[in-house]
C-alpha cells in the first residue's frame, strides 16, 4: 500500500524532457489536468547554463554532471546471451539525462526527418529489391506511420526548434544546396542555415566536385532572433564550442525548458513534481488500462497517483524498464521470438574520418556548435542502389565542427603513440588543422539484441536493473565499413590535406564496446506497429494491451535510422498526441483493432 | 611534520635534464598547503610517472602544469571516493567491453596502482627515468601480469587523470598558467565567435581565459579552495 493515495487527475506524465513537456503542454491547452513526475530537479537555462561557469569542460563533458547518477539506476550489459551481462558501473558509450529538460538539454541540436522509404523499410526494400533481400535474422519493420502523415509534425517541431537549415525538397521542388534526398517539406526551414567553418567548407566542396550533394546540417542552435509557435524567444548562437553535454545559456540551442516549460509553467492545468521516480505503472482490474502510477516523492515516501490516461516519456531505455517492471505488455524472450517489451533494441553504427591539413588552414576547432557542419546525404538510407551491396541501411557523413574543448579533443595522425613526448607534439601540432568526419549509421534490428531484466543488480530503489544484450549485426559492419570507404574518397579529394584516417566502431571482429562515448542514440525496444505480434504500440502510440497507456520516444523505433532521434520521435510525439486530442478523449477505446 | 608542496617536489628536476631550465615548479598555487589526499612520498613519485606520461619540453611537464595538485584535489574530493560510480556487489570479471569491474574507488585504485609501481624492482622506477618509461610502456599495451591483472586499468585512469590535469580549467587545480591551453591554442571559458567563425585560417589572437579569469590573471582556483584544510 503507498503512503499516499492522491485525487485523481486526467493524465499523469512520466519523465520532463522533450517528449513529456511537450505532452503536457498540448493536453493541457486542451482542457487536461496534467501532472509531469519528474525524477531529477528543477534547473533553467538562466540561472543554470550561464557561463563562463558552464564552460567547464570537466564538471559536465568528463564528470557528466547533467546526466543521470548510475548510482540511482543504471543498467547491465552484455554482448551476447552466452555472456553473464555485467553493471555499466560509469557512464560511457551513451549519456541519458536527468533533471529538467532531460536529455534535451545536453544534445547537440542535430535535427532530423526521416526518410518517406525509412518508414516503410520492409515493404520499400521488399518492393526495390525482391522478398528474398532482407536475411531472416534481421527484423525489419514497416513503422506503421507514413512520411506523409508525420510530415505536418516533424514541420511544426522544426519551427518550435527555431531550426537553421535550406530545404532540399520544398513542396516536391528538388533544390541544390538542401538534402535533395528528404522528403518533400511544405515550408522552408524558420532560420538561415549555420556559418560553415573552414573545415566542413573544404569537405562541401571535396563532395560536389565528386558529384554528391552538400548541404549545411539541419540545426536547433539557432541563427537569428526568433520567436517559436509557442511565444519562446531564441536567439542567435555565438558558436561557442560547449554544446553537446552542456545547457545553452545564451537560448541559443532549442531545449525543452525554454521552448516549451516556461511557455506552459504557470498554466493552470500543469504541474511538475521534481524528484519523483515512478516505480511502475499501475494496472487496473479490467486488463485492459492503467489506473496511474506509483511513485517516490522528494520525501522519499511512497504515492499513488491515479489517473485516466497515463503517458511513458521517460528516456527511452527507461520506457521499457518501467514496462517491464509493472508488468505491461508481454516481455520479449529470444529464446522463442515471442513477447514484443524489450524486443528490437537498436542503436547507431558509427565510423569517423580524421583528415589532418597543412599549416595553411587553421580551424580554430574551439569555434564550434553542436550541429555546426556540412553533409552529404547520398549514402543515407535507400538513397543509393543496394542491389549488389549486401546490406541494408546507410550513413550521412558529416564534416562537422562542434567543439575543441581540449581534454576530449586530441586528434593525432595514425601511428602517434597514446602517450609521452611524440604524443605531446602530435597533440600540439595538429590541433588547429584537423577536421572530423563522421559517418552516421543506421542499425537494424535482430532477434538477438534485446532488453529485458537483469537477476543479479538492482537499482537504489531495490528494482531488478534493466539488462542489454547488443552486438553489431553484420548487416551493419558490412554497411558502415562501405559508407566510410565513401567517406574517405571525399576525405582524400579535399584540398591541403597532409593526411587521412579512418576508424570504424563496428568493423569485423570489433564487440560493440559500454565504454567509449559513441551516441546517445538507444532505440527500440517498445516499438511502434501495426501487429500487435511484433510492437508494443499501435501506430498511434497507444499500447495494444492498455488502451490508456500512450508511450513516446525513440524506444519506438522498429530500427534505427540513419539520423539523430530527436527531429523524427518529436514528430511522433505530435502525431500520437493530434489523435490522442482528437479520437481519444471524447471516447477511451483502442485506436486500432488488434 | 608536513611539507609545503614546493618543498616536497624540492629537487625533482635535478632528475631529469629538467635541471637545466629555470625551476618552474609544480603546486605553485597551492604551495602552502600540505596535500589532501597523497602522502609526500606518493606525491614526489607520481610526479615522476606523470611526467614520464607528459614530459617538459618547450612546453611544461604534467608536474610543472599541476597535475599532481590536481589529482590529489581529484582523489580527496567526490570523484577519488566514487561519485557516479555504481559499486553494487558482487563484482566480476568481465570483457574488456563491459567496462570497468573492479571493487575499488578511483582513490584506492591510484594509490595501490602507485604503491605496486614504486615498490617494483626494489624502487628502480623511483630512480631511473628508463625504468619508467619501459614499465607504463608495458602497461599501457595491457601487461596481464602487472597489478594483479588490473595494470591496464589502472594505466587508464592514471593517464585520463594526468590529461585531465593537464587541459581542465585551472579552477580545478591544474593548467598551471594555462599550460595545457597555451601549448594547443584552446581559449577558454569565454567563448563568443559568431563574427570570426567564419574568418577562414586566421588563428584566434586573444590569450586564454578561464572560469575563474581575472585580468592578468591565471584563472587558479578561488581563495575559499586553496585555504581548505586537508
Amino acid at each position: 500500500m503507498p503512503d499516499i493515495t492522491l485525487p485523481k487527475i486526467d493524465v499523469v506524465i512520466v519523465g520532463g524532457g522533450w517528449t513529456g513537456l511537450t505532452v503536457a503542454y498540448e493536453l493541457a491547452h486542451a482542457g487536461q489536468r496534467c501532472v509531469v513526475l519528474e525524477r531529477g530537479g528543477h534547473r533553467h537555462d538562466a540561472t543554470s547554463f550561464a557561463g563562463p561557469e558552464e564552460h567547464d569542460e570537466l564538471k559536465y563533458a568528463i564528470r557528466h554532471e547533467h546526466m543521470i547518477d548510475v548510482k540511482q539506476n543504471t543498467l547491465t550489459f552484455r554482448n551476447g546471451r552466452d555472456q553473464r551481462a555485467l553493471p555499466m558501473r560509469r557512464l560511457g558509450s551513451f549519456l541519458p539525462g536527468e533533471g529538467l529538460g532531460g536529455a534535451g538539454i545536453h544534445w547537440n541540436g542535430q535535427i532530423w526527418r526521416p526518410l518517406p522509404s525509412d518508414l516503410q523499410m520492409r515493404s520499400h526494400y521488399e518492393d526495390r529489391y525482391g522478398a528474398q533481400f532482407i536475411p531472416d535474422d534481421l527484423n525489419v519493420q514497416d513503422w506503421g506511420v507514413t512520411y506523409d502523415e508525420l510530415e505536418p509534425h516533424l514541420d511544426f517541431f522544426e519551427r518550435i526548434c527555431g531550426t537553421a537549415g535550406y530545404a532540399g525538397n520544398l513542396n516536391g521542388e528538388q533544390r541544390a544546396g538542401g538534402n535533395v534526398h528528404e522528403g518533400p517539406r511544405r515550408n522552408e526551414y524558420p532560420n538561415p542555415p549555420m556559418k560553415q567553418p573552414i573545415g566542413p567548407t573544404l569537405f562541401g566542396e571535396a563532395a560536389a566536385r565528386m558529384g554528391l550533394n552538400p548541404f549545411p546540417m539541419p540545426s536547433a542552435n539557432v541563427t537569428a532572433a526568433y520567436e517559436n509557435p509557442y511565444g519562446a524567444q531564441l536567439h542567435p548562437c555565438t558558436y561557442c564550442g560547449f554544446c553537446e553535454r552542456f545547457g545553452c545559456g545564451y537560448f541559443a540551442k532549442a531545449d525543452p525548458i525554454i521552448c516549451v516549460y516556461d511557455r506552459i509553467k504557470e498554466h493552470e492545468n500543469f504541474e511538475i513534481r521534481f524528484r519523483s521516480t515512478v516505480l511502475r505503472i499501475d494496472k487496473a482490474a479490467d486488463g485492459q488500462t492503467a489506473t496511474g502510477v506509483t511513485y517516490i516523492n522528494a520525501e522519499g515516501r511512497e504515492v499513488f497517483q491515479p489517473a485516466d490516461v497515463v503517458c511513458m516519456n521517460a528516456y527511452g531505455l527507461w520506457n521499457v524498464h518501467l514496462m517491464l517492471l509493472s508488468g505491461l505488455g508481454t516481455p520479449y524472450d529470444p529464446a522463442t521470438g515471442s513477447g514484443t517489451v524489450g524486443r528490437n533494441y537498436a542503436y547507431q553504427t558509427l565510423a569517423g574520418v580524421n583528415v589532418f591539413f597543412d599549416e595553411e588552414i587553421v580551424t580554430n576547432p574551439f569555434m564550434g556548435a553542436g550541429a555546426l557542419g556540412t553533409v552529404i546525404d547520398d549514402y543515407n538510407g535507400d538513397n543509393f542502389d543496394h542491389a549488389d551491396l549486401g546490406f541494408l541501411g546507410g550513413a550521412y557523413v558529416a564534416a562537422t565542427q562542434y567543439h575543441g574543448r581540449p581534454i576530449s579533443y586530441q586528434p593525432v595522425p595514425e601511428g602517434t603513440p597514446s602517450w609521452g613526448a611524440e604524443w605531446k607534439r602530435a597533440v600540439r601540432e595538429n590541433y588547429l588543422h584537423h577536421v572530423g568526419i563522421g559517418v552516421h549509421g543506421s542499425s537494424m534490428a535482430t532477434p538477438e539484441n534485446f532488453l529485458d531484466l537483469d537477476p543479479t543488480w538492482t537499482d537504489a530503489f531495490g528494482r531488478p536493473l534493466l539488462r542489454m544484450t547488443f552486438n553489431f549485426p553484420e548487416n551493419d559492419r558490412r554497411m558502415t565499413d562501405w559508407v566510410m570507404q565513401r567517406a574517405v574518397e571525399v576525405a582524400r579529394n579535399m584540398d591541403n590535406v597532409r593526411s587521412v584516417s579512418s576508424s570504424n566502431r563496428a568493423a569485423s571482429g570489433n564487440d560493440y564496446s559500454i565504454v567509449p562515448y559513441q551516441t546517445t542514440h538507444n532505440t527500440g525496444g517498445a516499438v511502434i506497429g501495426t501487429d500487435p505480434a511484433t510492437s508494443v504500440v499501435n501506430r498511434y502510440g497507444q499500447m495494444w494491451d492498455h488502451h490508456n497507456v500512450f508511450v513516446f520516444g525513440a524506444c519506438l523505433f522498429p530500427q534505427n535510422l540513419g539520423y539523430n532521434p530527436t527531429g523524427p520521435l518529436m514528430g511522433l510525439a505530435y502525431w500520437t498526441l493530434e489523435h490522442l486530442k482528437n479520437e481519444y478523449l471524447n471516447n477511451a477505446r483502442p485506436l486500432m483493432d488488434a | 611534520m608536513l611539507y609545503s608542496r614546493r618543498s616536497v617536489l624540492a629537487g625533482l628536476g635535478a632528475i631529469g635534464t629538467a635541471a637545466l631550465t629555470p625551476p618552474r615548479h609544480a603546486f605553485a598555487r597551492i604551495d602552502d598547503r600540505p596535500f589532501f589526499f597523497f602522502t609526500d612520498d606518493e606525491a614526489r613519485f607520481l610526479a615522476l610517472i606523470c611526467d614520464t606520461l607528459i614530459p617538459e619540453d618547450e612546453f611544461p611537464s604534467a608536474s610543472q602544469a599541476g597535475v599532481v595538485d590536481y589529482i590529489d584535489l581529484q582523489m580527496a574530493g567526490p570523484y577519488g571516493r566514487g561519485a557516479r560510480l555504481y559499486m553494487q556487489p558482487p563484482f566480476a570479471e568481465g570483457t574488456a567491453s563491459q567496462g570497468y569491474q573492479l571493487p575499488l574507488v578511483p582513490a584506492q585504485l591510484i594509490r595501490q596502482g602507485l604503491a605496486d609501481l614504486a615498490d617494483r624492482d626494489d624502487g628502480a622506477l623511483r630512480r631511473d627515468a628508463a625504468a619508467r618509461k619501459a614499465a607504463l610502456t608495458q602497461l599501457s599495451a595491457g601487461d596481464p601480469a602487472a597489478l594483479q591483472g588490473h595494470g591496464s586499468t589502472f594505466f587508464d585512469e592514471l593517464w585520463k587523470l594526468t590529461n585531465e590535469g593537464f587541459f581542465a580549467d585551472p579552477i580545478h587545480g591544474g593548467n598551471a598558467d594555462y599550460a595545457g591551453w597555451n601549448m594547443v591554442g584552446f581559449p577558454g571559458a569565454h567563448a563568443y565567435y559568431q563574427s570570426f567563425v567564419d574568418k577562414f585560417n586566421v588563428p584566434y589572437p586573444k590569450p586564454p581565459m578561464g572560469i575563474n579569469h581575472k585580468p592578468g590573471g591565471d584563472g587558479a582556483m578561488p581563495r575559499p579552495l586553496r585555504q581548505r584544510e586537508g
